[in-house]
């Protein structure tokens, strides 16, 4: 464990978080994207 | 085309509001820590994602072994979609764990055994989906699939425990604080959040695989090929 | 159970028959090895102080990217013939074709041992005391048989699909993590002496690795060959 306290890291905190959020966020909209293709292929055929 | 509102996209909802709420507490609720300040935010996602990523592995597992024991396409399709979204979890997770790294130890990486563990994880189920994809085609994707995820996550535990004799003849394993009951709120909504969304990728990707075959089994003219180039 | 004994042994011999034809692959595969000692002490420079302290970590390395290429092979033939489903047409265990080439596969990368660790003696400077020969061989053996097993399941898997060479090692070399620090730390003991005694426990470590590795094997290997 680390002596004493750790100052500021609010940029390591802050880009954590918006990598976390943004990682999520591509992943479900890929998702989306690739369900909704699906669907026009399907109404295609 | 079906319109209606989906069971999983209520999940998937919740996931995403608790999520929310769970990031703002994280951040400007709960008190900082006492040795880590402010760097010990990076608990409250970087935990939930870890105890998620293995949630979707370990289902990933189940259904690979259901997969082999029933032959049913839905064990498949289950699989491929909680092995991606454990892969997803994993890769954040790590660079959660390089972040959080960083900003206490000074180093974007460390041979630490969970970090070793949590990249060979990642690589082992990196490696299962693209067996499944050269697999296209092939008959025996399923099977082939399933055995690929069941022998990657029996290896987890045994990377975990070699990695840490290894550890410990080095160095003493450094560990996040215990916590502190004030710092459990974020921590179990995000838990939940995290968990919601998980459910809500794996029943999306697994319906998405379930249509691909529908649709791709009553494409003719590719089985017609395919029958051809066996007996050839 | 002695059926499976048996089987195993009467494949084996049918896999060892296909190894000694092959034997010129075998040598093949051997100087590739060699060639990646000698890349290695490139890589690493004139340092010799840093080559003998990695010397266990490249022999092991050495073996590793051998194993890739004869695993592949072993399968390789296997399928191209249709040989496979000959032998699967008879009344035998699919555990026994598991068995009989995973055990062909350890004695050919076992092979491999006295001139990958004469050699990479000569170059890193290392001195292996007459007293470690046996744990030394015994070690690299153990290791031998580590990458042979899920090897051969994955050789197995991936023979039948495109981009086989790539696959191989892509799905192998995460899943013996356990095995190639099992074995560095074990091999560095035996080359630089033990004096706290802990060899017996890595390669402990790696016996346990070797047993888990084996039966998984043999118990996924029917779901990978039989018919869809």
């Amino acid at each position: 464990m680390p002596e004493g306290v750790i100052l500021g890291g609010w940029n390591f905190v802050i880009a954590a978080y918006t990598i976390t959020a943004a990682g999520l966020v591509l992943y479900a909209w890929s998702l989306i994207r690739r369900t909704r293709q699906q669907h026009q292929k399907e109404g295609k055929s | 085309m079906n319109r209606r509102f989906a069971k999983e996209h209520w999940v998937g909802l919740a996931g995403l509001l608790l999520f929310i709420v769970g990031c703002y507490i994280g951040l400007f609720v709960a008190p900082a820590e006492r040795h880590m300040g402010e760097v010990q935010r990076i608990m409250y996602v970087h935990v939930p994602t870890a105890w998620n990523a293995l949630l979707c592995f370990t289902c990933a597992f189940i259904a690979a072994i259901g997969s082999l024991w029933t032959g049913r396409e839905r064990w498949d399709a289950t699989l491929v979609a909680a092995a991606e979204a454990g892969v997803v979890l994993n890769g954040l997770l790590l660079i959660q764990g390089s972040l959080w790294g960083r900003a206490t130890w000074g180093v974007w990486w460390d041979w630490d055994v969970r970090l070793t563990t949590s990249l060979v994880l990642l690589l082992l189920f990196i490696g299962v989906l693209s067996l499944r994809s050269f697999a296209a085609g092939s008959e025996r994707r399923a099977s082939l699939t399933a055995v690929a995820a069941i022998v990657a996550y029996v290896d987890v535990p045994l990377v975990y425990f070699c990695v840490r004799w290894w550890r410990s003849l080095h160095q003493i394993q450094s560990s996040p604080a215990t916590v502190d009951p004030a710092m459990v709120l974020p921590l179990r909504v995000n838990a939940f959040a995290l968990m919601f969304a998980a459910i809500w990728f794996i029943v999306r990707r697994a319906r998405l695989e379930l249509a691909r075959r529908r649709s791709s089994e009553t494409a003719i003219p590719d089985r017609i090929e395919r029958i051809e180039v066996r007996h050839a | 159970m002695s059926e499976l004994r048996s089987q195993t042994l009467t494949l084996l011999a049918k896999d060892l028959r296909l190894e000694w034809r092959a034997k010129a692959r075998l040598v093949a595969v051997g100087v590739f090895g060699l060639l990646s000692l000698v890349v290695f002490s490139i890589a690493v420079g004139p340092d010799s102080k840093a080559l003998t302290a990695g010397a266990a970590g490249f022999l092991v390395i050495a073996l590793l990217l051998s194993s890739t290429l004869a695993l592949a092979e072993s399968f390789r033939i296997e399928h191209e013939r249709r040989a496979l489903e000959g032998i699967l047409l008879l009344p035998v265990r699919p555990g026994a074709v598991f068995y009989s080439k995973a055990i062909a596969n350890t004695l050919s990368l076992a092979m491999l041992a006295p001139g990958l660790s004469l050699f990479g003696v000569v170059l890193y400077g290392v001195e292996l005391q007459p007293a470690n020969v046996v744990s030394f061989f015994t070690i690299w053996g153990l290791a031998a048989a580590g990458l042979s097993a899920p090897g051969t399941l994955y050789a197995a898997m991936t023979a039948q699909l495109r981009s086989r060479d790539v696959l191989l090692p892509l799905l192998l070399f995460p899943l013996v993590v356990p095995v190639l620090m099992a074995s560095c730390k074990a091999l560095a003991l035996a080359l630089t002496g033990d004096p706290m005694g802990q060899m017996r426990s890595w390669a402990l470590l790696l016996l346990c690795f070797d047993l888990i590795y084996w039966s998984l094997g043999g118990i996924l290997f029917p779901f990978v060959i039989e018919e869809g």
